[in-house]
């Protein structure tokens, strides 16, 4: 692993704000299949959630002097793909199915926890089913990986919401998945 | 996978190189930050200035002292209550715009922010802040305008 590499994303942008622009090459590869996967999950469209990918991370790029460097980069770039996606369902108003055969170049650890891994098959499978509203804050729970408190951060929503949101995803879930 | 997000990288990353795409300046957050509390500070005292307004203005009686319903309400400023709800719904967007306000409830920040308003409003009036306004002040011509358009009507302000 090169030093780089060992660098948090915090460490890089600090880098990159200082003229070492070369270094945003790290963090796109570093995010852009989790955002990928994420925005598909919002837009149910491989190509507008790469042209969305796409817009998030030049965004975030042209905004990065004004991230607060001692919070989450990670928070803060799903925030803005979020932003995009919804101007994006806005613009359309209405969402394209998903590709069955979409696959994405996942660098990320395949989850130890069988449980968890069935939970996030059956998130996938039947995520476009259910209102955005509970979808997005299940898919960053299951398939992003990620906590209550990053969920916070990245809706701008308490965190009991997103407690109670994820759990009548579930719930919903379970009434309308179980059809599929 | 799609071809796209195979060449986000080298695309991007020749945008950067090209200079087609440019960071803005730490100083055009700095003063996006200081507008937004300047912001949020002139709303908050333009609302409690024009909540203590109405509590002024509900302060009116007849010649002899009695409240009149129909004084009151044919001299009550319903202008000054567009603005104060202007000034509301203002203050709490820009509130809105700080992280730790979404952290607490929507219905929280806004009743909070609007019975601060309403708790300073009065008493900014009881201290008798208005009645100084009256006198002197940036405030006095509007403060004068009204009183002197309500004592031709022969009211006038109970304490």
């Amino acid at each position: 692993m090169t030093d780089i590499e060992k660098l948090t994303d915090e460490e890089l942008v600090e880098k990159i704000r200082s003229n070492d622009y070369n270094l945003y090459a790290v963090i796109i590869d570093r995010y852009k299949n989790k955002l990928l996967r994420y925005a598909v999950n919002i837009v149910h469209d491989d190509d507008k959630a790469s042209h969305i990918v796409q817009d998030s991370f030049i965004k975030a790029y042209i905004n990065l002097k004004g991230f607060n460097i001692n919070k989450s980069f990670s928070s803060w770039i799903y925030r803005i793909v979020h932003n995009e996606s919804i101007n994006i369902i806005k613009k359309y108003h209405k969402e394209v199915s998903i590709l069955d055969d979409f696959d994405f170049g996942s660098d990320e650890n395949i989850e130890e926890d069988f449980e968890k891994k069935e939970v996030m098959f059956k998130v996938e499978k039947c995520l476009k089913e259910i209102p955005l509203l509970y979808s997005e804050p299940l898919s960053l729970y299951y398939i992003n990986d990620k906590s209550y408190q990053e969920i916070s951060d990245i809706l701008r929503i308490p965190m009991g919401t997103v407690a109670v949101r994820i759990n009548r995803a579930k719930k919903l879930m379970k009434k309308i998945c179980q059809k599929i | 996978m799609s071809k796209d997000i195979k060449n986000i990288t080298e695309d991007i990353m020749n945008q950067i190189e090209q200079g087609k795409i440019k960071m803005k300046p730490r100083v055009y957050f700095i003063v996006g930050s200081i507008l937004t509390f300047i912001g949020l500070v002139s709303s908050l005292i333009v609302s409690i200035f024009l909540f203590g307004l109405i509590r002024f203005s509900l302060r009116t009686h007849g010649p002899m002292g009695e409240y009149r319903l129909d004084q009151i309400m044919s001299n009550f400023p319903w202008l000054t209550i567009v603005f104060a709800i202007v000034g509301l719904v203002l203050g709490v967007w820009l509130i809105r715009q700080y992280d730790f306000s979404y952290k607490i409830k929507t219905w929280f920040v806004v009743m909070g922010f609007i019975l601060a308003v309403m708790v300073a409003g009065w008493v900014i009036d009881s201290v008798g802040i208005n009645d100084t306004l009256l006198q002197r002040g940036p405030m006095r011509g509007m403060m004068s305008n009204y009183f002197n358009n309500n004592i031709q009507h022969g009211m006038g302000w109970r304490k």
